[in-house]
């Protein structure tokens, strides 16, 4: 029965699971087996790395202050430019899975350090590039791994030792981590301006960072973005921005010392949430129904009153009767504030959040300096800025610049480089970049790799050559000649016995990265060494690939 | 008549039933189980690959666990099934093993293939595996050595070399000291006599290294959906009273399908400040108690977020059910379905509890509890991939350790056993007249397929390491198995290659036990697929 119909369609079966019965027919074990694809053994484990080194290549040329940008069209013709290297990746709809990894690996990297994802990337790369060679010779890839785990630690070590500790204060001019903040935005768009996001930056973190605890909270850093003016025009503001105006086209677009009443319920008559029925079969029934209202209204505008607010935010709309109350009232009205931006003007005013016009008090209302509505060139945005909050530990970065693509990439800089001044706050060690800590790792590694007895020796090897790629992909990107660079680096650090020396990327006519204050926190180049040899020792590890087809209904 | 001279064909099965029968089919079930032991042989051990395997919805899954390689291939082939049960069984008896005890039945089979093509009937072959097994068993009894309890140092190495050994073939297997001390430290911490491993909690938070993964010993929980308010409550109690609830805290309807006439306006506030009271009443007796976290399985709305940030309490609403449970065991109190009438005794207390930012996410951790018979675990790594690999090693390793923890005696790993048993049932054999003698030692020769197959996956020489281990066993070496750092012959039980007795036994009995059954089988009649040629099954 198998093989008839097996007969009538032959399916591909050179690779499938087969076994023959006793007339020598092919018969099948595996569901839709014919449409399965499988690799084995060696060949699968080169195919994936043919796969890895083909998206490291793409993202290769983002790395260093000179890498360039990648344009990305989305499917529904988007447009994205960035040389972020997560970015790229997870726009990049891959079908491949060991590609997919990679795009995983530089995801959480992005998670949890933020910075540092095209580097994790390209490393992988290389040493997946390395391993291959060494699988060419005939070396085991398990082996291969183990080797490698084991030069990673030694790599780590060298850096905990060369790692430098700088002094942090919690003052907003304090230069390291204003220069930390800018070697990360140094290879991003925004580089002509980045004094100003760098201040930007090291702003945002320290007024919402916890000195004791070391702990920074993103949640109260926002993101604003507006296309127009350009990308000096973006600024810090050190309370709440809004993408809203006031209800009424009436109400004064400046107010001070703004007592806010945050409401989550609307203006309105309340209703009661069980489904209910009110039956008017008279004009009098009517009439006092509207009555009702009406004193509702007023009941409510009296209790905004009597709590002496001037500025009431609302979770919800008005109707347009409570809104010409508010304005006769003197009150200035936002309505439709979302949740969470509800919450965020809670917590920078101070105030807590009402459900109810009965429970509005005084001491419940928020307070803030200033609220003032933004106009934008001529178009008909408005904005409203919220300033002088009585809590300051919540800021909005606010960004602006002449297109989509570019407010996006000013958007995503500034994430990496407030990402970089956050690792700074959880951990003042440092080590140097423009590839001074590749290189030291790579002279510690390869130093180590003499002691090595067996395939080890060979895997230490390959693991230094692949931090060398960073160092030469690094000169390749700043235009300089990588070999040349790579070896005369390598001589001048092992004489010097220096480990701060690296690329000279933008051509200031030094290599002492100390000196240009081109840092990296330890813990970001720690997790892209860790996260890189873990990910090559998972596809090293694969010797077998099982595909199934697509359903084809 | 007409047709007394030839007997007329008479069909008793429906048309299109397949219906194959006699030694061919017998042949036919063992080639089947052979290619699936082909499939899985590259996995075993600390040199064993990994197999990647992208399912028809796009999921992909890396994994060395045979039991889930197993249930992943989605194997129709009858006979072949019978092999992903017994993986599947080993997998929920021991929860370690599962690839040794697949190929470990192929083998069997293997061997009992060339009894059958020699015409040896298959009931015979069977009386002798089974002979041979009950022998096995035995040996390992009384080979295994017992680990004394009393000696709480003693008994914890014994935990983590079989942690050790069970994580050897992973992917976390250069990490297994951090991982082995994570594994003991878990089930330690459980009750001691009962050993529910679902009180160990698995959370899996993308980024970051292994090592960064966390042992809690408590709960922690992804945060909450929640409602505006909830970023201005407290978020870090020491000693902390904790209410559980199974109330829905939010400004709604009482009852879904209730209507209410109102007849006047003026009854309408009333209807609405009754609404209102409501909720009032179950938060206001929620914040008597003096509770200071209050958690929910159902949702906590915006209305009572609000009023706890008001009052220093944090809450968590649809916190997910076996979170809860786990939260119960570890701070205590009772999970309660109505707000009035909560006495102390109801309430829950742990140490210190704290929001943490983990990677991208936000963990509520409950830590230091008093009665903690749970604890958790939160998993990190580069790939969500390599998070679900670590699960799944550590599931196995974790299940070994409980079983090591009930039975404290053990055996050498790395082929060692295997070896003994086989040289134990070569002897044996010799003692056998009849073709019984044969089938022992085919039982022999098939347990030698687990350390020629590590010696293959580590690129050794099996054929030579193979005959030095033999020659050792003759010697009365009994714990010489495969040293892979050495890549040699050693002495397992020395260097700490360790498996609980209790794995091996049940290895052995249900791959005999699988080869048995389907060495019975000499017929199958399958139904015809009821939609013919339709949604594209293929052909079996």
């Amino acid at each position: 029965m198998a093989a008839q119909q097996q007969g009538m369609a032959m399916p591909d079966m050179s690779n499938a699971i087969v076994a023959q019965d006793e007339m020598g027919r092919p018969f099948i074990i595996v569901r839709d087996q014919g449409k399965k694809q499988r690799k084995h053994g060696l060949e699968a484990t080169k195919s994936h790395i043919l796969a890895a080194r083909s998206v490291a290549s793409i993202v290769k040329t983002s790395l260093g202050p000179r890498g360039l940008d990648k344009i990305l069209i989305s499917q529904d013709g988007e447009i994205t430019i960035t040389n972020d290297g997560a970015t790229i990746l997870s726009q990049m709809d891959l079908d491949n899975e060991i590609a997919k990894l990679l795009v995983q690996l530089s995801r959480s990297q992005d998670d949890e350090i933020g910075d540092g994802t095209t580097g994790v990337v390209v490393i992988a790369g290389a040493l997946l590039d390395q391993a291959l060679e060494l699988i060419e010779k005939g070396i085991h890839p398990i082996k291969i791994a183990n080797g490698f785990d084991e030069a990673c630690k030694i790599a780590i070590q060298q850096l905990d030792k060369v790692a430098d500790e700088i002094k942090i204060s919690a003052d907003a001019s304090d230069p390291n981590l204003l220069r930390a903040a800018k070697t990360s935005l140094g290879s991003k768009i925004v580089s002509k301006s980045h004094d100003q996001f760098a201040q930007m930056a090291v702003d945002a973190v320290l007024s919402v960072a916890d000195f004791e605890r070391k702990d920074v909270d993103f949640e109260l850093i926002k993101m604003e973005k507006k296309v127009g003016g350009s990308l000096e025009d973006s600024s810090l503001i050190k309370g709440v921005l809004l993408e809203k105006d006031f209800s009424h086209s009436q109400m004064p677009k400046h107010i001070e010392d703004c007592k806010i009443a945050i409401l989550t319920c609307p203006l309105e008559p309340p209703k009661p949430k069980t489904k209910h029925k009110l039956e008017i079969s008279t004009a009098e029934e009517f009439k006092a129904l509207q009555e009702y209202e009406q004193k509702k209204f007023q009941e409510m505008i009296d209790c905004i009153k009597n709590s002496g607010a001037n500025v009431v935010a609302c979770q919800w709309g008005f109707d347009d009767e409570a809104n010409h109350l508010l304005l006769a009232n003197g009150l200035n009205a936002i309505r439709w504030i979302g949740g969470s931006e509800l919450e965020l003007l809670a917590i920078a005013t101070n105030g807590r959040i009402v459900p109810r016009f009965e429970d509005l008090t005084p001491e419940k209302l928020g307070t803030a300096q200033s609220i003032r509505e933004l106009e934008f060139g001529t178009t008909r945005d408005r904005m409203l800025v919220v300033e002088g909050c009585s809590n300051t530990k919540s800021v909005t970065c606010f960004i602006r610049g002449s297109n989509d693509m570019i407010v996006d990439e000013g958007v995503r800089a500034l994430h990496d480089s407030i990402c970089v001044v956050r690792n700074l706050v959880r951990d003042n060690r440092v080590v140097y970049g423009g590839g001074a800590a590749e290189l030291t790792c790579s002279l510690a590694v390869s130093e180590a790799a003499d002691r090595q007895k067996g395939i080890d020796q060979y895997a230490f090897r390959a693991f230094a050559s692949a931090l060398d790629t960073i160092i030469m992909t690094l000169a390749e990107n700043s235009g300089l000649d990588p070999i040349d660079t790579l070896s005369g680096l390598k001589a001048k650090q092992a004489t010097e016995k220096s480990s701060q020396l690296g690329v000279d990327c933008l051509g200031k006519g030094t290599n002492d990265m100390k000196e240009l204050f081109v840092i990296d926190p330890l813990i970001g180049k720690k997790q892209q060494l860790l996260l890189a040899t873990q990910l090559t020792r998972m596809i090293l590890k694969i010797n077998d690939v099982i595909i199934s087809g697509k359903d084809e209904y | 008549m007409a047709f007394s001279s030839q007997t007329p064909t008479i069909v008793v099965l429906k048309e299109g039933t397949d219906a194959s029968q006699g030694k061919g089919q017998i042949l036919n079930n063992i080639n089947a189980c052979l290619a699936i032991q082909d499939t899985l042989k590259p996995t075993l051990g600390p040199f064993g690959s990994d197999i990647l395997i992208v399912s028809s919805n796009g999921k992909t899954t890396i994994s060395n666990d045979g039991a889930t390689i197993l249930k992943l291939l989605d194997i129709v082939h009858p006979a072949a099934k019978m092999l992903v049960d017994i993986s599947r069984a080993q997998d929920a008896e021991v929860g370690d093993g599962t690839t040794s005890v697949t190929i470990l039945a192929g083998e069997l089979l293997k061997e009992a293939k060339t009894f059958i093509e020699d015409g040896i009937s298959s009931h015979f072959i069977t009386r002798g595996l089974r002979k041979a097994n009950e022998l096995a068993v035995a040996k390992i009894k009384e080979l295994a050595v017992e680990v004394k309890k009393d000696d709480p140092a003693e008994f914890r190495q014994l935990l983590e070399r079989c942690a050790t050994t069970a994580m050897s073939s992973k992917l976390i297997s250069k990490n297994s000291e951090f991982f082995t001390q994570m594994v003991v430290n878990a089930v330690l911490s459980l009750d001691q006599n009962d050993l529910d491993e679902n009180l160990i909690g698995i959370k899996k938070v993308p980024g970051g290294a292994m090592e960064d993964s966390i042992f809690v010993d408590g709960v922690a929980f992804e945060k909450t959906f929640s409602y505006a308010g909830f970023e201005q409550q407290p978020k870090r109690f020491t000693d902390p009273k904790i209410v559980s609830l199974n109330v829905e805290l939010e400004l709604k309807a009482e009852r879904d399908n209730a209507e209410v006439r109102v007849e006047q306006v003026q009854d309408y506030q009333d209807v609405v400040d009754a609404e209102w009271k409501i909720i009032f009443n179950k938060l206001e007796a929620i914040a008597a108690t003096g509770a200071n976290i209050v958690l929910s399985k159902l949702p906590i709305g915006d209305l009572a977020t609000q009023f706890f940030a008001d009052r220093n309490i944090f809450c968590a609403g649809r916190v997910a059910s076996e979170d809860m449970d786990r939260v119960l065991k570890a701070v205590g109190g009772r999970i309660l379905s109505t707000c009035s009438g909560i006495t102390s005794d109801d309430l829950g207390t742990c140490a210190n509890f704290e929001e943490v930012q983990i990677g991208s996410q936000r963990y509520n951790f409950f830590k230091g509890c008093p009665e903690a018979k749970t604890c958790t675990l939160v998993l990190r790594g580069g790939a969500e991939q390599v998070i679900a690999e670590v699960e799944r090693s550590l599931h196995d390793a974790i299940m070994i350790v409980k079983r090591a923890v009930s039975h404290n005696s053990v055996v050498a790993g790395g082929g060692a056993i295997e070896m003994e048993l086989s040289k134990y049932l070569r002897d044996y054999a010799r003692t056998v007249a009849g073709k019984q003698q044969l089938i022992i030692n085919g039982y022999a020769k098939a347990l030698e397929v687990i350390p020629r197959q590590l010696c293959e996956n580590a690129g050794l020489d099996g054929i030579e390491l193979l005959n030095k281990l033999r020659s050792a066993h003759a010697k009365g070496e009994i714990w010489y198995g495969i040293d892979f750092q050495r890549e040699n012959v050693g002495n397992n039980m020395a260097s700490f290659i360790w498996e609980p007795a209790l794995v091996k036994i049940n290895a052995l009995e249900s791959a005999t036990e699988a080869a048995n059954l389907l060495l019975s089988v000499d017929e199958t009649i399958k139904n015809e697929d009821s939609q013919e040629g339709g949604r594209g099954r293929g052909a079996y």
